[in-house]
């Protein structure tokens, strides 16, 4: 009687090329004590010929299983697929690249924020607040700018929640949001991709 | 004459309606009103920022318009600077995120788990850009 096994697919593993996935690297089981040997079960082998990523549906999963247990009462509590994406080498050190970008964008956001300032004529914005303020003709209103300026980055930093490791709660920044939208949206299109190409093989018979 | 006035009231209205309702409608989109609700957790008094906002825009307008000088000492000015560095530094962080430069680069070259060293280069550079411009960087 014990024989319901209930199967939750991970929704996305990391492998390495040419690695041998077995059923407890891409699925969680609940069974009986007498089911666990099927974790170990080979359910594919992983290789680049069809791109660095490939889709194990959950069909798939059920009929290996049933080939070594056709009385198997299987129950599915999870995603119907699972994404593998397979890694690949990175040419450029990690740290390198990084300096790399972080220049980049140093001096581009500086360049940036220049730009815009002569765009809105910042400057006689500030002379203008100066004087209507103090009274005052100032040239160079320093004491309005340099705060201003530090300004900037503390409204930067307060709109994405983070002042270096420290972050003011436990709620996603707007860019971990994005991120994450992000993420979600490339899954959700290599699931629609993958299977499209695997009915089109099926449809032709090419390899 | 009554009809020259009555005119330049009509251009006066309708120049202003277009503006105000461009500024709010450019504040609406960047959401930094919501962002800073999210961070005070503070929804409930989201009018009171509303309110905020347009009596800013109307009182600033009318004193710049009119000329009025306050007379106020010199430090009132560092205070009125880090208040709008802040707004402005809020509306560039915001303007970046909606153009959605930054998830799709960090993912391309695998550097999600440095994103905040990224944006401390952002950060960091508008506030060193800032700086230049005011301190070094002399055209006029």
């Amino acid at each position: 009687m014990e024989t319901v096994i209930y199967l939750r697919l991970k929704k996305k593993v990391l492998v390495q090329c040419g690695q041998l996935l077995r059923l407890k690297d891409i699925c969680y089981l609940v069974a009986d004590e007498k089911w666990q040997y099927l974790q170990d079960l080979p359910i594919h082998t992983v290789d680049l010929a069809h791109g660095n990523y490939a889709l194990i549906e959950l069909r798939e999963v059920i009929e290996r299983i049933r080939q070594h247990v056709p009385q198997a009462d299987l129950r599915n509590i999870g995603p119907l697929q699972t994404i593998v994406e397979i890694m690949t080498p990175i040419r450029i050190p990690k740290k390198l690249s990084i300096v790399l970008i972080w220049i980049f964008l140093f001096t581009g956001s500086g360049l940036a924020i220049m730009n815009f300032h002569t765009d809105v004529n910042m400057k006689e914005v500030h002379e203008r607040i100066y004087y209507l303020v103090t009274g005052e003709k100032e040239k160079n209103p320093l004491v309005l700018q340099i705060p201003y300026s530090i300004g900037i980055g503390v409204g930067m930093i307060l709109f994405f929640n983070h002042l270096f490791k420290k972050r003011f709660n436990e709620e996603p920044s707007p860019m971990e949001l994005e991120m994450f939208l992000y993420q979600e949206a490339i899954d959700q299109f290599i699931i629609d991709d993958e299977k499209q190409k695997a009915e089109r093989k099926d449809y032709d018979g090419s390899p | 004459m009554v009809l020259h006035n009555l005119l330049l009231i009509f251009l006066g209205l309708a120049g202003g309606f277009a503006v105000g309702s461009g500024f709010v409608a450019f504040i609406t989109v960047l959401g930094i009103v919501p962002r800073l609700v999210q961070l005070s957790k503070t929804g409930k008094m989201i009018h009171l920022y509303e309110y905020g906002i347009v009596l800013g825009v109307v009182l600033f307008t009318w004193f710049d318009l009119r000329g009025w000088v306050i007379e106020a000492p010199v430090f009132i000015t560092a205070f009125l600077g880090l208040l709008t560095g802040m707004f402005v530094g809020m509306l560039a962080a915001a303007l970046a995120e909606v153009l959605n430069v930054l998830p799709i680069m960090v993912k391309r070259l695998h550097i999600q788990d440095y994103l905040l060293y990224i944006l401390m280069a952002m950060a960091l550079g508008k506030i060193f850009g800032s700086l230049f411009q005011w301190l070094i960087f002399q055209v006029w």
